[in-house]
């Protein structure tokens, strides 16, 4: 309890210096918004709120109406060619700059957000269309998706009995690893193929 | 003042039988073949009647550079050493290998643009070049000692600023398989034979000149960063393996390997690589892990750093250090090497007990490096092991040795993946100890002569890679479909061309690459996905005839194709694209001499051409397409009995080959029939003497 009490007094000794003038809203908030990004994170709207009030930004918009915090954050986007506005699935919002993040990278932050099931099905599904190509399993593991093998194994298995994603396909190369891919974009042979190229023939062919 | 730039003006010549040295001018007899192969092949055609063999005293070593080495040019490392192949079968020609380090920095800074070694020495010598002065010195107390202490020997009596070129034990015993490495793991593969037949031991080379430049210098410092922005991790690949903040895309198999989180975890101080933002130019080396990129994760803890080249940021040679080598193997800890070279150890064997990313592989791949660059034995792009391989597992080498032999190996070390049976087989091949070590030191076509194997049953097997003369394929059906086909065929060793795979596999989606295509190439049809490939169309030829000319370019300039060219970036503000133009600038300020892409490209095809008439001279006859640029019966079957042209194969039509063969001699200038040159093309290269010589020896169409 106390450490935390600690760590709180630095938090706000720290932001002193940084407290905002009444008539600088705006500038805050896209500061905030391209420091997260420039750390390789996306700040949700909930976030910056929370953050805005901390620092006394005013108008503060946590203490005002839903309505008022929305405009503050439109016009922080308008006003900002690199700062760009993300909705998620439960249509809430997320930022970002493109002056530090690219907005495919954005999107892969914001779907980690939701359904791991959807993620996985979509970043097959771009790589099984875009390039083409299958993608090796343990891809998920790595960052920024950072998910546990284990979990990814379970994911998969929910998606073989589901109809939204039984286009989503596994194939194993001569060294048993698996990769995935679309049968949208891909025929299990090109697939395999690509996968076994991929995974053992590239090594072997410097 | 001297007109040009970029060159250091004299070529050295060293005769080894009467110890006399004397120089050439430069520009005066090589600037219009620029440097390097162009050099070397320049001087095979003067001077090396055909019928010579790689052993004879009569055959040159031509180790030549170009006006970008020594500069500040990105990747100018590369020293073409060019000379008759002794692994290049049925009948040994012109080929040359390529070492990197600072070999061709050095001999720059001494004051010359080539070194050009003939006769045969009456004992062990090694050469000194420091600056004008140059020596021939008695190597007889080195003879025998492997690379490494002959390389410190010699670093002892000379100074650490020197760089040594050394053949080991292999290139002593006179073994095919052989080669010269400077700076510790920087090998000209297939030479080590033909310095140890002229009894040169080693090459040492300081020179406290430099390089000057024509242009003007902010101009020239302006161009090298805008160079080194279009420069993606090694073999040019423009995406990172792993999504990044600053990346649009991202290639799993990339060997931009550098992310947030991934440490050198040998290093003095663990260094994270961080997420190598491609507009920081000076985090570049990070970008490069060739340990990792081969071996799995699990190199990362073991790296210390990355080494390479002459001003080359890539670093693609990865210095491991692996604690477990000394107590387990006896060996030193630390070692390093990149592709081919990285692997030498690891792929002799099928399987490892902990997989293929397991801690053995790493000490396979760590041993291999400890012995194949110490007794100086060459692999061949891995056909050797690919060889082994096929050559045990089908009963061949029980056959062909007798018994005592056969038992003196340890065939079940070898089967369970023990990597302590590389120290029975390599040394073994070094002092052409046995039937076995005699043969795989032989080259594959040698090997497979000497064994009564026809060369037909390797060319069946797709596994095998073989691809004729002795050699395997260099990126061909696999990486570009047709074009790499076509690349394939005008060598006479592996073709070593990067052009277009480092294109292929830059990690970009295909509409992208399709888009690049286009403004280089002039269609998207030039280029096809993976396993996707689509009949031959004349911008495939295109391709293929730029890719060619690209890597004489760099061979000739001293710039790296294995790192080229930059026609791909990684800077989305740019569309991906690089500049096919790059190469023309650096020439241009270097040198002084203003050539755009086209003109400079033209002095490529010059060089390249010079090739063809060296191979058909050498080999007396004109007909090429028949009896030269041949193909592998595996190029045209699959397995699964897949159609050609249907996704997931890369197998080829006989019909599509021979229309892509017509439409590449099109572009080339050469003859439909035969393959050859026509004498309007020589006459349009300012090749008018060659012709003539040709033509009276018949063997112009």
């Amino acid at each position: 309890m106390t450490k935390t009490s600690a760590s709180m007094v630095k938090t706000e000794k720290a932001a002193e210096p940084n407290r905002v003038k009444e008539t600088e809203p705006i500038a805050a908030i896209a500061a905030m918004i391209r420091q997260e990004s420039k750390a390789g994170k996306l700040i949700s709207a909930s976030e910056i709120l929370r953050r805005g009030a901390a620092q006394k930004i005013s108008p503060t918009p946590a203490a005002g109406p839903a309505e008022e915090a929305g405009n503050i954050l439109r016009k922080v986007v308008d006003e900002n060619e690199d700062l760009h506005e993300l909705a998620a699935e439960d249509s809430s919002r997320s930022y970002y700059s493109s002056q530090f993040m690219t907005g495919a990278y954005a999107g892969i932050l914001l779907q980690k957000q939701g359904d791991p099931l959807r993620l996985i099905a979509e970043i097959v599904r771009q790589n099984s269309a875009a390039y083409p190509r299958p993608v090796p399993l343990d891809l998920f593991t790595q960052p920024p998706f950072g998910l546990a093998l284990q979990d990814v194994l379970n994911d998969l298995e929910r998606m073989s009995v589901r109809d939204e994603y039984r286009d989503i396909e596994p194939t194993t190369t001569s060294t048993s690893r698996v990769f995935l891919y679309s049968t949208l974009h891909l025929d299990s042979e090109h697939a395999s193929m690509l996968a076994e190229w991929f995974d053992v023939g590239q090594s072997n062919n410097p | 003042m001297v007109k040009y730039g970029g060159w250091a003006g004299k070529v050295l010549r060293v005769d080894l039988s009467t110890g006399r040295t004397w120089t050439e001018d430069t520009v005066e007899k090589y600037k219009d073949y620029l440097g390097g192969t162009g050099i070397g092949y320049k001087v095979m055609w003067d001077e090396v009647p055909p019928g010579t063999k790689p052993h004879d005293a009569d055959n040159p070593l031509v180790f030549a550079v170009g006006p970008l080495a020594g500069t500040g040019a990105p990747c100018n490392g590369r020293m073409a050493v060019t000379t008759l192949w002794p692994t290049c079968w049925p009948k040994p020609l012109v080929a040359s290998g390529h070492m990197g380090g600072q070999f061709a920095a050095k001999l720059k800074y001494a004051g010359y643009d080539a070194l050009v070694i003939q006769g045969r020495a009456d004992r062990p010598v090694w050469l000194s070049i420091v600056d004008r002065k140059v020596e021939v010195q008695d190597a007889r107390r080195l003879w025998g000692q492997g690379i490494r202490k002959a390389t410190e020997a010699i670093t002892q009596i000379t100074g650490p600023e020197v760089v040594v070129a050394a053949i080991g034990q292999a290139g002593e015993n006179l073994v095919p398989m052989s080669v010269a490495i400077s700076s510790v793991s920087h090998s000209a593969g297939g030479i080590g034979s033909v310095m140890g037949s002229k009894n040169l031991k080693a090459i040492a080379v300081c020179g406290t000149g430099s390089v000057r430049i024509a242009g003007d210098k902010e101009e020239w410092e302006k161009l090298i960063k805008y160079h080194l922005s279009l420069l993606g991790a090694n073999n040019q690949h423009v995406v990172p393996n792993s999504p990044q903040p600053w990346a649009e895309f991202y290639e799993p198999r990339s060997r931009w390997v550098g992310s947030g989180g991934n440490v050198w975890g040998a290093a003095t101080r663990r260094l994270d690589t961080g997420s190598c933002d491609p507009h920081d130019l000076n985090r570049i080396a990070y970008r490069t892990n060739n340990a990792a990129y081969f071996m799995g994760e699990i190199a990362w803890q073991y790296t210390v750093r990355g080494n390479g080249c002459t001003s080359c940021p890539i670093r693609c040679h990865t210095l491991m250090k692996v604690p477990a080598l000394s107590t387990k193997y006896g060996i030193p800890e630390v070692g390093q090497n990149t592709c081919s070279g990285l692997n030498f150890g690891r792929a002799f064997f099928k399987k490892f007990s902990d997989g293929p990313r397991g801690m053995t592989n790493v000490e396979a791949c760590m041993v291999g490096i400890h012995l194949a660059d110490d007794l100086g034995v060459w692999c061949n792009y891995s056909q050797m092991q690919r060889d082994f391989q096929k050559l045990y597992y089908e009963g061949f080498i029980k056959k062909k040795l007798g018994e005592k032999e056969f038992k003196s190996y340890s065939w079940d070390k070898y089967e369970k993946g023990d990597p302590s049976f590389l120290f029975e087989l390599i040394p073994r091949i070094a002092s052409k100890e046995g039937e076995l070590g005699t043969a795989l030191g032989l080259g594959t076509g040698y090997l497979l002569e000497r064994w009564s194997i026809p060369e037909e049953a390797w060319g069946k097997d797709k596994e095998l890679a073989y691809w004729k003369m002795g050699h395997p394929k260099h990126h061909s059906t696999e990486d570009a479909g047709q074009c790499g086909l076509l690349v394939n065929l005008p060598y006479n060793r592996d073709a070593q061309c990067h052009s277009h795979s480092n294109f292929v596999r830059n990690g970009l989606p295909l509409a992208v690459q399709k888009r690049l295509a286009t403004e280089v190439w002039g269609s998207p049809d030039a280029v096809d996905a993976v396993g996707a490939y689509t009949p031959m169309n004349p911008f495939k030829a295109r391709m293929a005839k730029w890719s060619l000319l690209r890597k004489e370019l760099h061979d000739s300039l001293s710039l790296c194709n294995w790192m080229g060219p930059w026609v791909a970036s990684p800077l989305k503000e740019r569309g991906y694209r690089g500049d096919d133009s790059v190469e023309s600038m650096l020439y241009s300020l270097a040198t002084g001499d203003k050539k755009n892409r086209q003109e400079l490209d033209h002095a490529a095809e010059r060089i390249f051409t010079l090739h063809r008439a060296l191979t058909i001279r050498d080999t007396g006859t004109r007909e090429m397409r028949a009896r030269h640029d041949t193909i592998p019966e595996w190029v045209f079957t699959d397995k699964s009995g897949k159609a050609p042209f249907t996704k997931g194969t890369t197998h080829m039509d006989r019909n599509d080959i021979k229309a892509a063969i017509d439409m590449f001699y099109e572009e080339m200038g050469w003859d439909r029939a035969s393959g050859a040159p026509t004498s309007q093309t020589y006459s349009k290269l300012g090749l008018e003497r060659v012709a003539e010589d040709l033509k009276k020896r018949n063997l112009i169409p």
